[in-house]
């Protein structure tokens, strides 16, 4: 059960809030933050919202930094909050190299 | 807990529906059984805002939410919705296909919708990007797209910035009826909260959840597919879809593609978690490369698929239900509630301070089966 | 559609060891891999291996690689390389990228072992072209034969950022600093050892506070924090350096578990998102196993047992293998798991805080804090003996899984025990033959021998060496310190290669008697 209105204080501005976190939609820690104090309290509505680990690297650099930031935010541990969910495909792949699909018969 | 409304689904209708009636000062509660906020439907779908190929019963909700809301929805929601109106392009390119979209036009433009076929020419003037195959299309100028992410989340932002409670992870059980009114919701969890209306949103489990009071709406749950691309430089900003509905989709602000798929097995698909199927995707690729050969080489980087409610009459339910007074439905929108949800949101906030609606909601009457 | 009993994702140490084992059975098993070169992270790993003689130890890590390929090749194992694994889906369907299409393949089995990704922090300046990981360093090092930069600052004093600043110095850079906002080292201390007297400063407790350059590093400065990881006003030290290492942990590459719809938890035992397995590596879903790094980070021989054991099991269930004769088997695995999970580093020990070997010897707080052993501390260990003549002086303080140097000595002079990760003690009665066949079987380069006195007030010290160019016979330089200090000149009198000695090469200085138990590093004169 998560209460979307419990107190979380006031978003504060941090001198490091203009640092890039999530590099391939250059996200930054505030808009992060601000997100949060917005109502998005879990990593998959942080990406809904901000995009954060929805770019070729599928957030393989920025998910553990994003926890931490939201996990903070919220004053809970990193992992209590559920990493976004793994989807197809695993790596980018062109649109003409997936539409080239065929099964092996043995 | 107690609130004048409560809501079950935390979608695209149930955020619009309270910030409707949070905006008017009305105490709302939002129960979310996933984690998530805007989980099913609402954050996996197309992102089309059409009235063109709509079911005459529906378009209005389409044609009222297009003129009066979708417009002023950014500022409305302190939310880029990324909304744009550069009409709809329905794609043909064979005998077959040009029936189908023959038969779309002339029942859209009987209500008064404006939308015409046109020729393979015409089509490619309007995109470029199109290939030899398109050889017939319908045209509807004042349809479009939104970003179904940041509608739903700007919803649910602002209605929570209003004053409604919001609460995930509360998955409903049950209804009860006290006193002969629907009253009382009890969670999963065990809690049971109060509300003068309730207001059941939670997409297909809306049909366990209305049938707790005795209330069975016939829809089943049919798998919806969809697919995102790395993003490309601007290209086109129309919704497209293609007579045979195989794939339909639009270029996003982020500069990515957003591609709805159907590989023709989605209602067949297991009950449980959603999975995307091995083929749906390959097979889109070749139907979208097909009418757009240019995009080839972009890369795809994520699937993604989710369960639509799909009604019997494949139309919702929107809808009192007087036998279980304070109870209203809104479920069944089988795959096209997003472009209307606007709409849908400002309707079920009439239907629950029991005001006027502004449209006539009689067709989707929730005892139409019977 | 195409069927094989086992399909393995992934042809690291686990991946190959399951492969082999269930090959082994007599199942027919696929690897595919997504990179041009099988080995996964071993091919990189250019030191040798802690461990077990019997778990590959003193070996190179691309040198095991290498045996286990063949060995997969040897059983029918097909290893299908530059394909991609783009889902797993119901059914234990994959979906592979293979040159320019997309196969469809099914497995009665599936293994996942697609192993991990490094983790980054972030400070302004993070995203410059020059801050890169410290296995990206270490690819382009080891792989691509391309230095990452000249001048390094490493962030991380785990095993990773230990052993590849090494590996930097090796390839030609230069390591000006080795960084850590943890308040003591956190990998094993013959690495850090080995980094130090090659006069890398440690700063503990230190976090990076910007990279400098407009658009690539030019400089890092590096403040030192409180015990609430707060900058302390006044600490900040500048670095010119043209690349900063991130050395700071993995985390499990987890997403097709996730996706294919196996029980997941966010475990930080095992450094992140994992896959629930059971002790056979299965996960919740019936025949999906998952090995290696993406089921917990540990070490790579770590990983191949558990890879084995997945291997096994699968077997198992196929029914390759009697339930019999597949239970012997995880109890032998099993107990080398055990083995590699004991000592100081083991899994259960993170974070905690020890104070004394398990022979009750107090451990070395300067090695903690900066790196090395400090002289005062050193002769409490029991490999530090004094005696006339040649002799081992085995600089190993710490418990770790790891007991090649104990079969090394041809006289058996070395003692560990059966306990791997006893520290080893000299035995006073053997005498010593010189041969180095200790000091280079030392994974950690922590075994010198040492005459103490030469009789012409000279001390001898052979040392293990793998730098180049090689100092010659006759050379003179300067010996460093443990802490890579310069203690007096030294002359080169010996320089050794054997095969046996596995590229290590054996260099004998001579210096003045009083710096026998200080010496421990030579710098060619003509060296920075």
């Amino acid at each position: 059960m998560n209460d979307r209105n419990r107190k979380i204080g006031e978003y504060i501005p941090a001198p490091d809030d203009d640092v890039i976190v999530c590099r391939c939609e250059e996200i930054t820690k505030g808009e992060i933050r601000r997100a949060v104090h917005d109502g998005m309290f879990t990593l998959t509505e942080i990406r809904r919202y901000l995009r954060t680990g929805m770019g070729l690297c599928q957030g393989q650099t920025c998910t553990r930094l994003v926890k931490g930031i939201v996990a903070r935010e919220l004053g809970i541990r990193p992992n209590e909050l559920r990493e976004a969910t793994g989807r197809a495909p695993m790596r980018p792949i062109e649109m003409c190299i997936l539409a080239k699909d065929k099964e092996e018969k043995e | 807990m107690n609130a004048e409304v409560i809501i079950v689904g935390g979608g695209i209708i149930g955020c619009a529906a309270a910030y409707n009636l949070a905006k008017n000062g009305t105490s709302v509660l939002v129960l979310e059984g996933s984690e998530n906020i805007g989980n099913g439907g609402s954050s996996r779908n197309g992102g089309g805002v059409r009235q063109s190929g709509r079911d005459p019963r529906e378009l209005p909700l389409a044609m009222y939410a297009i003129k009066h809301i979708w417009k002023e929805l950014s500022d409305m929601l302190d939310t880029d919705v990324e909304y744009y109106q550069h009409g709809n392009l329905r794609l043909g390119s064979t005998q077959k296909h040009r029936q189908i979209l023959e038969g779309l036009t002339k029942r859209g433009a009987e209500y008064g919708l404006d939308v015409r076929m046109i020729d393979g020419y015409e089509a490619r003037q309007i995109n470029p990007y199109l290939s030899e195959e398109v050889t017939c299309a319908s045209w509807c100028p004042t349809d479009g797209h939104a970003n179904p992410l940041m509608a739903t989340m700007g919803y649910y932002k602002m209605a929570r910035r209003l004053g409604a409670h919001f609460i995930s992870g509360e998955k409903v059980k049950e209804l009860r009826k006290i006193k002969g009114a629907a009253r009382q919701v009890v969670t999963e969890s065990g809690n049971v909260y109060e509300g003068d209306k309730i207001i059941v949103a939670a997409g297909y489990d809306s049909r366990f959840i209305a049938s707790t009071v005795g209330i069975d709406i016939p829809m089943q749950p049919v798998l919806l597919e969809t697919l995102v691309t790395e993003a490309a430089a601007p290209m086109f900003w129309q919704m497209l879809g293609t007579a045979d509905a195989d794939f339909y989709g639009h270029q996003t602000t982020h500069g990515s593609f957003v591609f709805g798929l159907n590989s023709g097995y989605e209602p067949y698909a297991k009950p449980g978690k959603p999975f995307s199927s091995s083929i749906a995707a390959s097979a889109a690729c070749r139907g979208i490369m097909h009418y757009f050969p240019s995009l080839a080489d972009i890369k795809i980087v994520r699937s993604w698929a989710g369960w639509m409610d799909s009604c019997a009459d494949h139309v919702p339910v929107i809808s009192t239900v007087e036998e279980v007074p304070g109870l209203i439905l809104a479920c069944g929108f089988s795959g096209h509630g997003f472009g209307i949800s606007p709409a849908v949101g400002l309707l079920l906030s009439q239907l629950a301070l029991e005001q006027e609606t502004v449209l006539d909601l009689s067709a989707f009457r929730y005892n139409r089966f019977s | 559609m195409k069927r094989y009993d086992m399909i393995v994702v992934g042809a690291g140490p686990a991946g190959l060891c399951a492969a082999i084992e269930a090959a082994k059975c007599g199942m027919h098993v696929v690897v595919y891999d997504e990179n041009a070169k099988p080995g996964g992270q071993l091919f990189k790993q250019i030191h040798k291996f802690f461990g077990s003689k019997e778990h590959k130890a003193k070996i190179r890590g691309f040198k095991i690689g290498e045996e286990l390929l063949e060995e997969a090749d040897a059983l029918g194992v097909e290893v299908v390389l530059n394909a991609v694994v783009i889902g797993l889906f119901p059914e234990k369907e994959i979906t592979v990228k293979i040159e320019e299409h997309v196969e469809h393949v099914k497995g009665d089995t599936i293994l996942i072992a697609t192993g991990a990704s490094e983790n980054m922090v972030t400070f302004p300046g993070w995203t410059l072209p020059g801050v890169i990981g410290a296995g990206a360093a270490q690819t382009m090092m080891n792989l691509h034969g391309i230095l990452p930069g000249k001048r390094v600052l490493m962030l991380g004093s785990g095993n990773v950022g230990l052993v590849v600043s090494f590996q930097l110095m090796q390839a030609g850079c230069e390591v000006v600093a080795l960084a850590d906002a943890a308040p003591r080292v956190g990998g094993y201390g013959v690495h850090a050892a080995k980094v130090a007297r090659c006069g890398v400063p440690f700063y503990l407790s230190h976090t990076i506070l910007c990279a400098e350059g407009d658009d690539h590093v030019t400089g890092v400065t590096i403040g030192e924090v409180d015990k609430n990881w707060q900058v302390i006003k006044g600490t900040e030290k500048y670095f010119e350096v043209d690349t900063i290492c991130l050395a700071v942990g993995l985390s499990p590459m987890s997403k097709l578990c996730d996706m294919a719809g196996c029980d997941m938890e966010d475990n930080p035992a095992k450094a992140g998102f994992v896959p629930i397995v059971n002790e056979y590596g299965e996960t919740s879903i019936p025949g999906i196993y998952a090995a290696g790094d993406v089921s917990g980070i540990e070490e790579a021989s770590s990983a191949m047992i558990e890879g084995r054991i997945a291997g096994i099991a699968a077997a198992v269930r196929m029914g390759f293998l009697t339930k019999e004769a597949g239970d012997a088997e995880f109890k032998k695995q099993k107990t080398a798991l055990e083995g590699l999970r004991q000592g100081m580093f083991a899994p259960g020990m993170r974070g905690k805080a020890i104070t004394q070997t398990e022979e009750g010897v107090a451990i070395s707080k300067n090695l903690l804090e900066h790196g090395f052993v400090a002289e005062e501390e050193i002769e409490r260990f029991p490999g530090v003996t004094h005696r006339k003549g040649i002799h081992p002086v085995i600089e190993c303080t710490q418990n770790i899984p790891c007991n090649p140097c104990q079969d090394a000595c041809p006289k058996h002079c070395i003692k560990i025990g059966s306990k791997i990760t006893a520290l080893p003690a000299v035995d006073p009665e053997v005498s010593c033959s010189g041969c180095g066949m200790c000091v280079a079987s030392c994974s950690g380069q922590a075994i010198f021998l040492v005459d103490e006195d030469c009789g012409d007030g000279t001390a001898q010290i052979t040392m293990p060496y793998e730098f180049l160019p090689l100092p010659q016979e006759g050379e003179k330089g300067i010996a460093l310190s443990r802490s890579g200090e310069k203690v007096c000149e030294a002359q080169v009198v010996g320089v050794r290669s054997a095969k046996a000695f596995d590229h290590t090469r054996l260099l004998t200085i001579k210096v003045a008697k009083e710096y026998a138990m200080k010496a421990r590093f030579f710098r060619r004169e003509d060296a920075r």
